[in-house]
């Protein structure tokens, strides 16, 4: 069964224990993915249509919505991911436990979608949070969601515990982004660094001001 | 009486659970004996199942969407795109990208060197399927398209995109029919109007010989 999947070394491969183990502890991991309830657009309601009878998510072990983060193993991140939801998002994820799952449901969350060249949406939450698998669609249906999570099974089912990034020491969160000025129009980036630059030129704006005040005068 | 209308809900949501399960025994030996891979709730069935997924599929609608596909002729094996460009500029998101080939003096050719759509952004309106002239794009419905990475999985060039017409003409069946009625209509018509421009030209040619035989007799 793990054979398909596992490369073992030349070193390792009379020892069984350790490819076993990798078997029931994929098995047990994969067997009760509990996503995290959290819905961001129309997506959601895709994801609910899964978690119900018709589709029925519990068939695959993971009916168990969680909403806490902290009991949850995979973030299915369903809809789009504004510059204002993208902390805490990010937030979210850090404060999941390891090992932790991101799935990017849906055109927006993979990618921005419609609205990749908006202003207020960031185009693919990958860009602060690592995707383990995308799902594409607008919106993807449910048995497409369905799919991404079997491929996110078998990738768990070939993962080992010997190179796995969790169990060690170092705690590998993600900064979590800060709201700022950043959400402008880059297209006018120069017009507006302009204006501000004149701003900050205290004198000549008082001045302009002035002239303005007596002109209206 | 009190709660006499929530007697009357719980009864509703009591007789759709037993139409489930009625149902389940009415079809012996179950109703996921029919057709094990493809399941379509007939419209007389009452209750509401579980469609076991990675099994069993149901069956969608001919108008069912996701992503663009693009047709090429079973027959001639020729792309039916002439790289127009129409469904580029269309596109919502803007996730097509084309580039029309040219021979070697740099004149365009009425096919697409390239031709890439981003379905990580596409949004599976149909646009471009709508649009096209050539009916050369069409909406798939496969939707088992779940990648581990963003690039370059999810940017189909060409190679990922083209189907033939035959695979078009299963998932599409009364459109198939349809399109091919007005391309029989459309032969017939250029068949008429061709014979009739022939049969003009004739009586034109006929017209002018007699004209000249005339001035030649004239002439004499």
């Amino acid at each position: 069964m793990a054979d398909e999947y596992l490369e073992v070394p030349p070193e390792l491969s009379r020892n069984v224990f350790l490819t076993t183990l990798d078997t029931v502890y994929n098995w047990s991991r994969r067997s009760s993915l509990w996503p995290m309830m959290f819905g961001l657009a129309c997506c959601a309601i895709e994801m609910i249509a899964v978690a119900a009878s018709r589709y029925d998510l519990a068939r695959f072990g993971m009916e168990v919505m969680r909403p806490s983060p902290r009991q949850a193993d995979v973030m299915i991140v369903s809809g789009t991911v504004t510059k204002k939801m993208v902390p805490q998002i990010v937030r979210l994820y850090n404060q999941m436990p390891q090992p932790r799952y991101v799935v990017a449901m849906g055109a927006c969350a993979t990618g921005g979608g419609p609205f990749k060249e908006g202003y207020n949406v960031v185009s693919g939450v990958d860009k602060f949070i690592p995707v383990d698998v995308y799902i594409p669609g607008c919106p993807p249906t449910p048995e497409a969601l369905l799919y991404g999570m079997m491929r996110l099974q078998e990738k768990i089912k070939r993962q080992s515990v010997k190179t796995v990034p969790w169990y060690r020491k170092e705690r590998d969160d993600i900064p979590v982004p800060v709201l700022g000025p950043d959400i402008l129009d880059l297209r006018r980036k120069e017009e507006i660094k302009k204006i501000s630059a004149q701003l900050a030129d205290s004198e000549k704006y008082l001045e302009r001001l002035e002239t303005k005040t007596t002109q209206k005068a | 009486m009190v709660g006499k209308g929530i007697l009357r809900g719980l009864t509703t949501t009591a007789r759709h659970l037993l139409e489930t399960y009625l149902d389940d025994v009415k079809k012996i030996p179950s109703r996921y004996a029919y057709d094990r891979h493809f399941i379509k709730q007939p419209l007389e069935e009452k209750g509401i199942f579980t469609i076991q997924y990675p099994e069993e599929r149901r069956v969608l609608p001919e108008r069912f969407r996701y992503v663009p596909m693009l047709l090429y002729d079973a027959d001639t094996g020729e792309d039916r795109c002439t790289a127009c460009g129409i469904c580029a500029k269309v596109c919502p998101t803007q996730c097509i990208w084309i580039v029309r080939e040219e021979d070697k003096t740099g004149k365009p050719l009425p096919r697409s060197q390239e031709f890439y759509i981003d379905i990580s952004i596409c949004m599976g309106c149909g646009f471009c399927a709508e649009f096209c002239p050539f009916d050369s794009i069409k909406m798939n419905h496969d939707y088992e398209i779940a990648v581990y990475n963003r690039y370059p999985d999810l940017v189909l060039s060409k190679d990922d995109l083209v189907v033939p017409t035959t695979y078009y003409a299963q998932l599409y069946p009364e459109a198939w029919a349809a399109e091919e009625r007005a391309r029989e209509e459309e032969r017939k018509r250029k068949a008429a109007r061709e014979k009739a421009l022939a049969a003009k030209r004739a009586a034109k040619a006929k017209a002018a010989a007699k004209k000249k035989d005339e001035q030649k007799d004239a002439g004499k």
